[in-house]
């Protein structure tokens, strides 16, 4: 289980995150959703340790800063940054050591095939793609086995077999009573995946929302109506919307909108 | 260790390993050996003409290190800097469970490599410039390896880790650091006025009993002068003192309460450190860590099409930075251009030299200036550049037209001043200009020939050898034209000649820019 409350951070006078507060419960899908700016970086580097920030984060009901909290939790950052000196084998044996989990060769074998790394082990973390390197990230994210999972973009820059390799890892992870929070704008990509929905802007939670009490309503949708957005694109702010588009069909003719 | 003693483990080998398969690895191996043995038999003449050959020479030097060492660091960890994180780190090791006090001493520990290179090169020259016995050199390297480095590495734990200092503390301690070199700085004040300004005066200074008793930096000094010198009552006591200090931060440091708060602003460096090392690996001006760079606000008219785009953008980028089209070569072509007439007046001539100081100088600026690419090493490394529809030739032209208009400016600020005072002709002024011009010119495209050339072999550093290497071919070969210049017509022949030669073969650079310039891909 992951619970934040009462989280606030300021930087320098400017306050990122005001008083948030929410709960992913075990074996649930966090969706933390909100527009550039609202805040979602700054609660996630905090959940992450990587901040100091005023308020609570507890990891399995353990504050998140201790030893024993870090040990059950996993982080897959949004640009991922290799060792450059360390081969992608050499990566998972440093997380393993790192995080004191006993990992057979059957199973780092499992999670190389899965992702498509086995004949990438040997390859420095500077020879490597940025997708190669997000499929490390998730790798070393995976193989502690974690009890609450954090992941910040995660399909970005991954192939469409990775995508969905990783969706499936993702209900794997829940299924197994794994708490996962992904952060993410891709809201097609994670429409099959989310239990539990935490809108944000301007360093609040707007609205926090369950599946099961949404009966059909869309993710997308939703966002839009909780951030404002909808009416924004109503008024034709969007840019992208209000370009006339002179391309043609593929019988030639002009485009009827 | 553990997971830190892997890391670090397995990341010097490999480093190490993929070093030895590059064959410009054992260049740079050669180059700093020969370098790092021509040192001290240099250093040794300076030191015998200052007379400080002797082991006491090596206390000063020793002594004058710390003065700015120890305060130096105290200041960056009590800030928290001067720990080098990287990007991977922040990925990878502070979100883990590895206690955040190792994750300290891994920063810490990364430096050993350089301290041992360091203490090395420390006892050659204490062997070869100072005469210092082996025995005692030993336990230098020994004292300064093993004690100096846990003192450090505590004081830095209690620093940078600690918890329990807040903002305000800090903001104490680096006054107390500042204070440590105050009162250095009176006492050097009392020494000056009680005795003058001499090499004996600064030896008194750095040998007084009371620089010995300043806290941390004189107990420091106390144990290089029982090291060296032997025991006395005063570094007898400094160095007690420095062991009670190793006891103190050692118990602090061990007791102390740190559960990773350091990450944001470790983090917050490795950021701004990864963002110094791009712009270097861009040939781009030095950058102060964390320091952004301000813009102001400006704007262009923009004309013409194609490769102009080129010229205009960066004309907005030039007036939008604080200081224009001028770097930090403009302030030394300018103080070139004021010291050498001042030398010219007090010397009362350069001698047989005198005709070609300027240029002289000039080629030495633009020797030492290399890396110093300014905007023109960005559009070699940028997509836009090849995309934009336009013939390689205008690309190239206006890509560099505003660095050719600075070059000419050094030019001007090199040439003039001197030119005024030591009498030169107008128009050897003008050659001279164009000579100074045409020099900084040519380094703008031996730059995109070394990238054509070395440019997918060597690294950074080969690339830059390699573009001084062939800046230093067309510097010969203009001193050739001038040398023979001289001799069949006079010093008006010579720079004709050595403009002629700088300007063919900064053609020739060109055009061999201008021929790749339409593809990135390099050798």
């Amino acid at each position: 289980m992951l619970e934040v409350a009462n989280l606030s951070k300021k930087y320098g006078k400017t306050l990122a995150v005001d008083d948030v507060g929410f709960t992913v419960p075990d074996g649930r899908v966090g969706i933390l959703l909100g527009p550039n700016g609202a805040g979602k970086s700054t609660v996630i580097k905090s959940i992450a340790g990587l901040l100091r920030y005023k308020g609570s984060i507890r990891i399995q009901g353990i504050d998140s800063r201790e030893t024993e909290a870090k040990k059950c939790f996993a982080y897959v950052p949004e640009i991922p940054n290799m060792y450059e000196a360390l081969t992608v084998r050499e990566h998972i044996e440093f997380i393993t050591r790192a995080y004191g989990v006993e990992v057979s060769e059957e199973e780092i074998g499992q999670l190389f095939e899965k992702f498509e790394l086995d004949d990438k082990q040997d390859k420095l973390g500077n020879e490597l793609s940025k997708g190669m390197m997000q499929k490390v990230s998730i790798c070393c994210a995976l193989i502690i086995k974690p009890r609450v999972i954090l992941l910040d973009e995660p399909m970005v820059g991954l192939d469409p077999a990775a995508i969905k390799e990783l969706k499936a890892v993702i209900l794997e992870l829940r299924d197994s009573g794994c708490t996962v929070l992904i952060s993410t704008h891709m809201l097609e990509m994670v429409k099959e995946l989310w239990d539990v929905t935490f809108v944000m802007d301007k360093g609040h939670i707007l609205g926090t929302y369950v599946k099961e009490d949404l009966a059909n309503e869309d993710l997308e949708e939703l966002f839009f109506k909780v951030t404002g957005q909808a009416e924004k694109n109503e008024r034709g702010e969007h840019s992208q919307e209000i370009i006339p588009d002179h391309s043609e069909n593929a019988d030639g003719k002009e485009d009827g909108r | 260790m553990g997971a830190v003693g892997y890391l670090y483990r397995r990341t010097m080998t490999n480093w190490i390993k993929k070093s030895l398969h590059k064959p410009v690895t054992y260049f740079y191996i050669v180059f700093f050996l020969i370098y790092l043995s021509a040192v001290p038999f240099s250093l040794r003449v300076m030191a015998e003409q200052f007379g400080i050959n002797s082991p006491d020479g090596m206390v000063l030097v020793l002594t004058f290190l710390a003065f700015w060492v120890i305060p130096g660091n105290l200041v960056a960890y009590a800030k928290r800097k001067g720990l080098v994180y990287r990007n991977s780190d922040v990925h990878f090791l502070f979100p883990s469970p590895v206690s955040p006090k190792r994750v300290l001493l891994y920063a810490h520990i990364r430096t050993l490599f350089m301290q041992v290179l360091l203490n090395l090169f420390a006892a050659a020259c204490g062997i070869i410039i100072f005469r210092v016995p082996t025995w005692r050199l030993v336990l230098y390297v020994l004292f300064s390896l093993v004690v100096e480095n846990v003192t450090e590495g505590c004081i830095m734990l209690l620093l940078y880790g600690s918890e329990r200092l807040g903002e305000n503390q800090r903001k104490w301690i680096v006054r107390a650091a500042y204070g440590l070199i105050g009162v250095l700085v009176i006492i050097g004040v009392y020494y000056y006025l009680t005795q003058g300004l001499s090499t004996a005066a600064l030896g008194n200074f750095l040998n007084s009993d009371a620089v010995k008793m300043v806290p941390i930096v004189g107990w420091y000094i106390s144990v290089i002068h029982l090291l060296f010198g032997g025991a006395s009552t005063m570094n007898i006591v400094g160095a007690l003192l420095y062991i009670c200090l190793l006891a103190a931060v050692v118990f602090g440091a061990a007791r102390m309460k740190c559960t990773g708060a350091f990450y944001e602003d470790a983090a917050k460096f490795a950021e701004d450190y990864e963002e110094v090392l791009e712009n270097q690996r861009q040939g781009g001006a030095r950058m102060r860590i964390g320091k952004k760079k301000k813009f102001g606000r400006a704007s262009v008219n923009w004309k013409g099409t194609g490769a102009r785009a080129l010229f205009y953008r960066q004309l907005l980028e030039y007036k939008k930075s604080k200081f224009f089209i001028f770097d930090v070569s403009t302030l030394f072509s300018l103080g070139a251009g004021i010291v050498i007439p001042w030398l010219y007046v007090r010397e009362g001539g350069f001698g047989y030299v005198e005709p070609y100081i300027i240029p002289a100088v000039s080629a030495y600026l633009t020797f030492i200036f290399t890396t110093l690419n300014g905007k023109w090493a960005k559009e070699l490394k940028s997509p836009y550049t090849y995309l934009i529809p336009d013939s390689a030739f205008a690309k190239l032209l206006n890509a560099t037209g505003i660095q050719l208009i600075q070059c000419l400016i050094n030019g001007v600020l090199i040439t003039v001043p001197g030119a005024i005072v030591m009498g030169m002709s107008p128009v050897t002024a003008v050659l001279c200009v164009a000579a100074c011009a045409v020099l900084g010119s040519n380094k703008l495209y031996a730059l995109a020939v070394a990238e054509i050339a070395v440019g997918g072999i060597l690294g950074t550093v080969g690339k830059q050898l390699f573009q001084m290497f062939i800046q230093g071919f067309v510097i010969m070969g203009a001193v050739l034209g001038a040398v023979l210049g001289f001799m069949a017509g006079g010093v008006m022949l010579a720079y004709c000649i050595m403009d002629v030669i700088l300007i063919l073969l900064t053609l020739a650079f060109m055009v061999i820019a201008a021929l790749n310039f339409y593809k990135m891909e390099t050798a």
